[in-house]
């Protein structure tokens, strides 16, 4: 018998997350790995009268990344960028054989490859089609995050069926009292950061675009930051690989001094991909109760309690974002042991523990 | 390091058989289970520079949305599907079950609106208005279904696709001149006397093209032609996931009118009834490939068996002539080793599946 688990996955992500409707078309992205979910999904899909599309690739592709002209990397075919421009809804299921397949596909190549999602990217950051990424338990995440597969099975499991109202409730709370400051300030180790909200407003994630939820996020007016920001407790993540000790200094909201204890030079050329690269996208809170522990994995790792992120590159429009790129890095600060956050002056939360 | 037969192949399906250019966009059909041969392929795409879309599934055919979607909804393609089955320049597709009963548990409404909804690409593939070639991959199933171990099905699927194909192309050729210029054709086995014109028709040579393996020379008869009865005694009719034993057809002027058989009779005679054209012939083929020699209740090589013909029920290729149109398509093995004769214009041909004419 299967797990009754993943029925209630499938019908959280289905009908709560991206409320599949009539006719929808539904594009489902996994690898074979994550069989077992694809198919209570698009089992889904068709109970709720929509169209399943089903989209299975093995990983980074490197074979053909490789061997392709390099003008075809930086340019999606037609029928992709149409599929990606009329679908209706897109659940992408994230299950990689092994976290670190896209290191057989040059950083260059890579970069191109980045490149040839920009003219899909705005609709998926507006609210323009309704997605939903979310991950799925294979070995190899349970092994980046040096959890046994069973283990990691109920961890996932715990962070992401959750009273996803309860959570709403409770980080609508806490995004209230951002939307009313104007200047935020995190202070920590080697850290000490101001930037604006002036003007914008949160985006509370309780089981929306990405699953576990449980963040409140904003774009920061984007000649705001100033200051530093050490990573100091986790390495920066991004596209499989790893990036200890990011130290950046901001100045009117860029990046303008990027060094890292190692893989600088990988830092430097994510940051030089395009002009907005080096620009602030987000600040985001980490809430969700279920998750508790840095686990080399952003989707987990930016929910943590008492923790925020800040990303280089896109911003949201649907959050007056201006900023764009093709990068978006999610790079996740430990508040717990030090840190605090104030807000127009006000200590609102400190060692990760809320004072509101 | 991969199998060096795998690159093989890959050149040979994305080469010969599509001819990849750049700049195409290339469908590429699979379950997972045909991962060597589509990370192959799909790596030969990228040295033509054309792009690949690869659509990939578990099940071949049927799965866990087309057992519960709507039938209104699984009757007609998505627009974005639609949309890609018009777009792509090329389709490759690899044949790789994890169980060829696959389909089985679909109910006949379901299995029909499933052939509904392809219909657009189908208009397209039978037209030969993108080139497309259909290719095995050995797995377990198939291997199984041929009463094989994976290891010797391996090694009899590579035997039979990586032909010098040119040769063979020569050979078949030739066979397809002296059927091109009849205009009769019977055939003559076990409870068979069966006559079908092909005046006015060309005969196709699939000699390494949209099928993979090829090996076989066909055509598309008159659609009012065949007169007769002919009986499937040597092997089961397979379709579906389903098998039909001892099927037995009787046509009068293009049309079966009687329908039996030893066992799945219900499941053939609903199949004849789908439509309108699923009672008519749509193609007569003749099997031509020396690298298979036995059945292995699986259409795409038992069809290339050399002595064997093929009959298909429904719908029929319109580059070779036909006019029949029909959701289905449903290819039938004929042997006929053991005492069979094939005729063309009254004059014996092939006599226990041996040309009688020199075909080298």
């Amino acid at each position: 018998m299967a797990d009754p688990r993943i029925e209630d996955y499938a019908r959280l992500l289905v009908d709560t997350c991206v409320d599949v409707g009539p006719r929808d078309q539904v594009l489902v992205q996994s690898s074979p790995l994550g069989r077992p979910l694809v198919e209570a999904v698009t089992r889904r899909v068709g109970e709720r009268g929509a169209w399943s599309l089903l989209r299975i690739g093995f990983g980074a592709d490197a074979g053909w990344a490789n061997a392709a002209p390099e003008e075809l990397l930086a340019e999606l075919p037609p029928i992709e960028r149409h599929a990606l421009e009329t679908c209706d809804v897109a659940i992408t299921i994230v299950a990689p054989e092994n976290t670190h397949e896209m290191s057989a596909i040059p950083p260059d190549r890579q970069q191109l490859l980045r490149r040839s999602a920009a003219p899909i990217m705005p609709r998926f950051l507006s609210d323009e089609v309704r997605w939903v990424g979310c991950q799925w338990p294979t070995p190899a995440l349970a092994q980046e995050a040096g959890m046994a597969v069973q283990q990691f099975e109920d961890f996932l499991f715990g962070a992401v069926l959750l009273d996803w109202d309860a959570e709403r409730r409770k980080m609508e709370r806490y995004a209230a009292a951002f939307d009313a400051a104007s200047e935020v300030r995190i202070v920590g180790n080697e850290t000490d950061l101001t930037l604006s909200l002036d003007g914008r407003t949160a985006k509370v994630d309780a089981g929306g675009a990405n699953m576990p939820g449980g963040e409140f996020f904003y774009s920061p007016v984007e000649d705001s930051a100033r200051g530093e920001v050490a990573f100091t407790e986790y390495p920066a993540h991004y596209q499989g690989r790893d990036v200890p000790g990011v130290r950046l200094r901001f100045e009117g909201g860029c990046v303008v001094d990027a060094r890292a204890a190692s893989n600088e030079d990988y830092l430097l050329s994510v940051l030089d991909t395009d002009d907005g690269a080096r620009c602030l996208g987000e600040l985001g809170v980490g809430c969700n109760p279920g998750i508790q522990r840095f686990m080399r994995n952003t989707l987990f790792d930016e929910k943590i309690e008492g923790t925020i992120h800040l990303a280089l590159g896109a911003g949201f429009p649907q959050l007056g974002g201006t900023n764009v790129s093709t990068v978006h890095w999610d790079m996740v600060k430990d508040l717990r042991q030090g840190g605090r956050i104030e807000l127009d002056g006000k200590v609102v939360q400190q060692d990760g523990r809320w004072a509101l | 390091m991969r199998d060096p037969r795998v690159d093989e192949y890959a050149g040979l399906l994305v080469d010969r058989c599509v001819g990849v250019q750049p700049g195409w966009q290339v469908s590429v059909r699979a379950t997972f289970l045909a991962r060597p041969l589509v990370e192959a392929v799909l790596e030969e795409i990228g040295r033509r520079g054309a792009y690949p879309i690869l659509f990939m599934s578990f099940e071949s055919i049927g799965g866990p949305f087309e057992r519960v979607a709507p039938l209104e909804l699984l009757r007609e393609p998505s627009p974005l599907q639609r949309r890609i089955w018009e777009d792509v320049d090329a389709f490759i597709t690899i044949w790789a079950p994890e169980s060829t009963s696959e389909g089985a548990d679909l109910a006949d409404e379901r299995r029909q609106a499933l052939e509904e909804r392809a219909k657009p690409l189908r208009a397209r593939t039978m037209a030969m208005d993108a080139p497309w070639v259909i290719a095995e991959y050995p797995v377990h199933s198939t291997a199984q279904d041929a009463g094989m171990s994976l290891e010797e099905y391996t090694e009899f699927l590579y035997g039979a696709v990586l032909l010098d194909w040119d040769a063979e192309g020569a050979k078949m050729r030739r066979i397809a001149d002296v059927f091109d210029a009849a205009d009769e054709v019977r055939i003559v086995g076990a409870e068979t006397e069966l006559t079908v014109s092909l005046a006015g028709r060309v005969g196709a040579v699939d000699d390494g093209h949209v099928n993979m393996p090829g090996g076989e020379v066909f055509y598309s008869p008159v659609e009012d032609s065949a007169e007769g009865v002919i009986t499937f005694t040597e092997f089961p009719a397979v379709y579906f996931g389903h098998e039909v034993e001892g099927a037995r057809l009787r046509f009068e002027a293009g049309k079966i009118v009687e329908a039996t058989a030893r066992s799945g009779e219900d499941f053939l005679v609903k199949t004849l009834d789908t439509d309108e054209g699923a009672r008519r012939l749509g193609e007569l083929g003749i099997g031509c490939n020396p690298g298979i020699q036995r059945f292995m209740k699986n259409v795409g090589f038992d069809e290339k068996i050399d002595g064997t013909v093929h009959l298909a029920v429904g719908n029929s290729y319109s580059f070779t002539g036909g006019t029949n149109k029909s959701a289905v398509h449903w290819d039938i093995v004929k042997d006929l080793r053991n005492g069979g004769r094939l005729y063309a214009d009254g004059r014996l041909v092939q006599e226990n599946g041996k040309w009688l004419f020199d075909e080298a």
